[in-house]
C-alpha cells in the first residue's frame, strides 16, 4: 500500500508535528526520531566538524536562503554551498533547466520564478559558461507556457540588456533533438527518448519550483528533470519513482536550486487558484539532488523522504545522499 | 497601354501576399489577442456575408466590409475577380505557370457560364430557408479552408523532412542549413506539425479547380463560382467599362482571343458587363490601342444569358432540398462526440453562420479543432470539432472566437470563456488503469486546468487483476468544475482510445437558446 502524503506547509521556524487524522504519515515517534537525529548530527557536526570526515563518509551541503527576493534567495542559496565557480567551470555549455510546464502566471506558482532563472543563468555567465540554455517540455502549449510563465520575457531581456543574447538562450524544445538512449543497470526504463542538448552539455544546473503533486506528493528536484524526456510521459507513471531514478542516473545535475518563495499547497501541479498558494520565501541549493529534495521536502512539507514515493525510491537506490548524517544544512 | 494591365497583375500579387501575410498570423505570437484582422477576406465577401445573414437571421456586424465591396461594384464592376480574388490570383498564377497555350484544350461549352447563375440561385433560397451551404462553392471559403487543412499542413511536412534531412547530415551542411531553418521556422513554418481530418479530400477538389483550367481559362470563375455570379448581376450595371473607340479599331480579334472571360463576344465592340473583370488584357494587346476603360456615358446593363425556367427551377430546388435535411435523425439525436468550439452558438444558428472557412483550425493552438466529415449531418461537413483525441481547449486562450468571421463562434473575453462548458468528462473504468486495479496514473488530474480540479483523486481499496486488493488513487469527474476541454482525454497514457473522455453532455451552449 501506498501510504498518501499529505501536504502541508509550516510558516519558516515553526517547525513542528501536527497530528493528522486518517492515515497519519509523520507519527509523534517519526518525528522525533528524524528531529532528534537531525538536532544530533547537527550538534555533533556543530560542535566536532572534524568528526564526519574523520569517519570518512561522504557529507553534501544543502544551502537554505530566506533572502528577501527570489533573485537574492537563489544567489543566497548557491552562494551558501560554495558559490556556481564549484559548480561551473570556465568554458562549460550549462544547461537550465527550470519548470515552466504550465500556462500559469508567475503569481500561481506553478512554474519557476522568472527573477529566480535570471538569476542563476547570471551566476552561470560570472562563473565563466561558454554558454547558457534554457528549456523545459511543457504539458500545456510550449509558446503559451513560455510567456505566461514570464521566463522568456525575463530571460530575453536580461541577455538583451547585458548584451549577450548569443551566450544565453532560451528556446523550444524540438522534436528531431530527442535522442534514444540507452540507460545502463535501469530500473524501469532500459531507453528513452532524452533532448540531445541535455545530453551534450558540460552541467546541468536544475531550477525546480516546490509544489504539491498528485501522485508524486511533492514535486522537487527529482521530479523536474522529465523535462528532458520526450516520447509519452503519461506512461511512466505507472513507476514514476523508479524512472527518475533511472533519468537521474543517466543524465546527473550538477546543481539543484529548488525555488520554494512561493509554493502551490493544494491542486497542483497545475494549479491556478491563488488562494492555493502559500509564502514560504526560501531556496535551497545543493550539488545532490536527493540532499536538496530531502531537505526541501521536511522544511516546506513536513514530509520525511520515505513518505515521498521518488525520494524513497532515490534513497534506496543509493542515488545521492540522503541520510541525515551526511547532510549538512547551511542556513544564511 | 500596358500600365493599367501591370497594375492588375501587382494588385493581384500585393493581394495574394496579403491573404498569405494573414493566413500566416492566424497563429498564436506570443500574444492572447491576434494583432490584425486576420478574417479580412472573408468579412469583405458579400456572398458569405448575405448566406449568412439570411440563414442566420441576424444582421452580422462584423461582415460590413462586404457591404462596402458589393457598394464599389455597383460603381466599379466585377473587378473583385480579376483584381482582388485570391482564388482567382492563384488560378491566374497556375495558368500562367502550368497551361501555355499549347496545353489548352478549350472543349467546355459557353452556356455553361449560366451554372454560376443557378447555384447561386439555389444557395440563396436554401439560405433563405436556413440551410447555409454557401461554403461548398465561396471562393474565399474554399481558398482559406484548402490551405489551413490542407496545401499549408503538406508544405509544413515537406520543408520539415528536408530539414531534418539536412540537420542529420554529416559534415558542414547543418551550419548552413540550420540558419535558413530557423528562419523559416520564425516566419512561415507551423510551430507544431498540423493534421487535419478530410486534408486529402479538400486537397483533391482545390486540384480539382485548378485541373479545370486545363480546358477552359477560369473555368471555376465563368461558370462555377456563385461569388462571381453575384458579382456579375450585381456589376453588369457598373459604369466603369470597357469602351471602344470604333474609328480606329481593325477588327483584328486579338482582344477576343485572349479574353480570360470570353466577356468579348461576336463583335469585338460589344462586351458583357457581367463577364468582365476588368483585367485589362484586351488593352494590353489591342494594337491600335483603341479600347479603354472608362466611367464615362453609362450605358445599358447587358443581357443575362438565363431562362425563366432555369431561375425558377433552381430556386423551387434550393427551397425544396431543406425540409429533407431537416428531417435527418441528427437533429434529435445529435453525434454525442460533436464537441463545438467554446462560444459557439446553438447548433442550429452555428451552422447557419459558419462559413467552413477553417480559420478556427488554423489557429487552434493545440491542433484540437478538426473538420468534421458528417457527424453534424452533410449539411455540417467541415464545421468545426473538437477531438480532443487530437488535442485540447486551451484553458486560457481564446482564438477561435477573435477569427471567426461570421460571429458563429462569439468573441468572448477570458474569464466568460473559462466558463463555458463544452461538454463533459467521463472515466471508462474498465479501461483506466487505477480503476482497472493495473497502475497509478493521475495524469487527468495532473493536466485538469480548472483551478479548483474538476478530477479529483481519491484513494479506494481496489481488486487487481491477480486477486488481491491494492489502494489506488482514482479519478472521478467533479461535473460542476469540468469545462469539457479535452486536456484529460488527450493526456491519457492509454495509446488508442483514451480511459477518460468528453461528450457533449452539458454543453453550454445547448442549454441556452433551443437548437432549431
Amino acid at each position: 500500500m501506498i501510504r498518501r502524503p499529505r501536504v502541508d506547509i509550516v510558516s519558516a521556524g515553526a517547525y513542528h508535528a501536527r497530528m493528522i487524522t486518517g492515515g497519519c504519515p509523520f507519527s509523534r515517534r517519526r518525528f522525533l526520531q528524524v528531529a532528534g537525529g537531525a538536532a544530533g548530527v547537527l550538534a555533533a557536526s556543530a560542535l566536532f566538524p572534524s568528526l564526519l570526515r574523520a569517519t570518512g563518509e561522504k557529507t553534501v551541503d544543502v544551502g537554505i536562503s530566506s533572502a528577501a527576493s527570489p533573485a537574492e534567495r537563489a544567489r543566497g542559496a548557491v552562494a551558501l554551498v560554495g558559490g556556481m565557480k564549484s559548480f561551473v567551470s570556465r568554458g562549460d555549455v550549462v544547461v537550465l533547466k527550470p519548470n515552466i510546464g504550465w500556462d500559469r502566471t508567475p503569481e500561481q506558482a506553478a512554474n519557476t520564478d522568472p527573477e529566480f532563472v535570471v538569476a542563476v543563468a547570471g551566476m552561470c555567465l560570472a562563473a565563466g559558461a561558454k554558454s547558457v540554455r534554457v528549456f523545459d517540455r511543457t504539458c500545456n502549449d510550449a509558446r503559451r507556457c513560455y510567456v505566461s510563465s514570464g521566463i522568456k520575457d525575463a530571460v530575453e531581456r536580461f541577455a538583451r540588456t547585458n548584451r549577450v543574447e548569443d551566450v544565453l538562450r532560451i528556446y523550444h524544445v524540438e522534436d528531431r533533438k530527442f535522442v534514444r538512449t540507452s540507460i545502463p543497470n535501469a530500473l524501469s526504463i532500459k531507453e528513452w527518448d532524452l533532448y540531445r542538448d541535455a545530453l551534450e552539455a558540460d552541467k546541468i544546473v536544475n531550477l525546480p519550483i516546490a509544489k504539491h503533486h498528485s501522485l508524486a506528493g511533492i514535486t522537487l528536484g527529482l521530479k523536474n528533470m522529465m523535462g528532458i524526456m520526450g516520447g509519452n510521459r503519461g506512461q511512466i507513471h505507472y513507476r514514476l519513482s523508479e524512472c527518475l531514478v533511472d533519468i537521474h542516473r543517466r543524465v546527473p545535475v550538477a546543481l539543484t536550486v529548488i525555488d520554494a518563495g512561493r509554493v502551490l499547497v493544494r491542486n497542483g501541479p497545475t494549479g491556478g487558484n491563488l488562494a492555493d498558494v502559500k509564502t514560504f520565501g526560501k531556496a535551497f541549493a545543493s550539488r545532490d539532488v536527493v540532499a536538496a529534495d530531502v531537505v526541501a521536502a521536511e522544511k516546506i512539507f513536513r514530509l520525511a523522504p520515505r513518505d515521498v514515493g521518488h525520494i524513497g525510491k532515490a534513497m534506496e537506490s543509493g542515488l545521492g545522499i540522503s541520510s541525515g548524517a551526511q547532510i549538512r544544512l547551511v542556513e544564511g | 497601354m500596358k500600365t493599367t494591365r501591370t497594375l492588375r497583375r501587382a494588385s493581384q500579387w500585393v493581394v495574394f501576399l496579403l491573404f498569405a501575410f494573414l493566413f500566416l498570423n492566424t497563429e498564436y505570437k506570443d500574444n492572447d489577442v491576434l494583432p490584425y484582422a486576420v478574417n479580412l477576406f472573408l468579412r469583405l465577401d458579400p456572398l458569405m456575408a448575405g448566406a449568412a445573414t439570411l440563414a442566420g437571421r441576424a444582421l452580422i456586424g462584423v461582415v460590413w466590409p462586404a457591404l462596402v465591396v458589393a457598394l464599389l461594384t455597383v460603381a466599379l464592376g466585377r473587378f473583385f475577380c480579376g483584381w482582388f480574388c485570391p482564388l482567382g490570383a492563384v488560378i491566374d498564377a497556375v495558368d500562367a505557370t502550368v497551361y501555355r497555350k499549347a496545353w489548352r484544350k478549350d472543349v467546355v461549352p459557353e452556356s455553361w457560364r449560366r451554372y454560376k447563375f443557378l447555384i447561386l440561385f439555389f444557395l440563396a433560397a436554401s439560405s433563405l430557408f436556413t440551410l447555409q451551404w454557401v461554403f461548398l462553392f465561396d471562393p474565399i471559403s474554399i481558398l482559406i479552408r484548402t490551405f489551413t487543412v490542407s496545401v499549408f499542413p503538406a508544405l509544413n511536412l515537406v520543408l520539415h523532412q528536408i530539414f531534418d534531412g539536412l540537420y542529420r547530415a554529416p559534415g558542414p551542411i547543418p551550419r548552413v542549413s540550420e540558419p535558413v531553418y530557423g528562419f523559416l521556422k520564425s516566419h512561415f513554418l507551423a510551430f507544431e506539425q498540423p493534421v487535419f481530418r478530410t486534408s486529402a479530400f479538400v486537397g483533391l477538389l482545390f486540384l480539382g479547380i485548378l485541373v479545370a483550367e486545363r480546358y477552359q481559362r477560369r473555368f471555376w470563375c465563368r461558370n462555377l463560382c456563385p461569388l462571381g455570379g453575384l458579382l456579375a448581376l450585381v456589376g453588369r450595371f457598373g459604369l466603369f467599362r470597357r469602351r471602344i473607340t470604333e474609328e480606329g479599331c481593325t477588327r483584328c480579334g486579338l482582344c477576343e482571343s485572349n479574353c480570360r472571360m470570353a466577356a468579348i463576344g461576336g463583335d469585338v465592340a460589344v462586351t458583357d458587363h457581367g463577364e468582365c473583370i476588368e483585367c485589362m488584357d484586351c488593352q494590353a494587346v489591342c494594337p491600335e490601342e483603341v479600347i479603354h476603360f472608362s466611367g464615362k456615358e453609362g450605358r445599358r446593363p447587358t443581357a443575362v444569358d438565363l431562362t425563366r425556367r432555369g431561375v425558377l427551377a433552381s430556386v423551387a430546388l434550393g427551397a425544396i432540398t431543406v425540409p429533407f435535411f431537416r428531417v435527418e435523425a441528427h437533429g434529435k439525436a445529435p453525434d454525442p462526440l460533436l464537441i463545438r468550439p467554446p462560444g459557439a452558438l446553438p447548433e442550429g444558428e452555428f451552422l447557419a453562420r459558419c462559413t467552413r472557412c477553417g480559420e478556427c483550425m488554423r489557429v487552434c493552438i493545440a491542433n484540437g479543432l478538426q473538420p468534421t466529415w458528417f457527424e453534424a449531418g452533410i449539411e455540417g461537413m467541415w464545421s468545426p470539432i473538437l477531438v480532443s483525441r487530437i488535442g485540447y481547449c486551451e484553458y486560457n486562450c481564446t482564438l477561435c472566437g477573435q477569427v471567426c468571421p461570421t460571429g458563429a463562434i462569439r468573441r468572448l473575453p477570458l474569464q466568460e470563456k473559462r466558463k463555458v462548458r463544452l461538454g463533459l468528462a467521463y472515466v471508462d473504468r474498465s479501461r483506466c488503469l487505477p480503476w482497472a486495479g493495473q497502475s497509478d496514473c493521475i495524469v487527468c488530474e495532473e493536466h485538469c486546468p480548472t483551478g479548483s480540479k474538476a478530477i479529483v483523486l481519491k484513494e479506494e481499496r481496489t481488486l487487481t487483476p491477480r486477486g488481491e486488493w491494492e489502494m489506488f488513487k482514482k479519478p472521478y469527474i467533479v461535473e460542476e468544475l469540468c469545462v469539457g476541454c479535452g486536456i484529460c482525454e488527450t493526456k491519457c497514457p492509454l495509446a488508442d482510445r483514451a480511459a477518460v473522455l468528453v461528450t457533449s453532455r452539458g454543453e453550454t451552449r445547448s442549454t441556452g437558446v433551443l437548437a432549431r
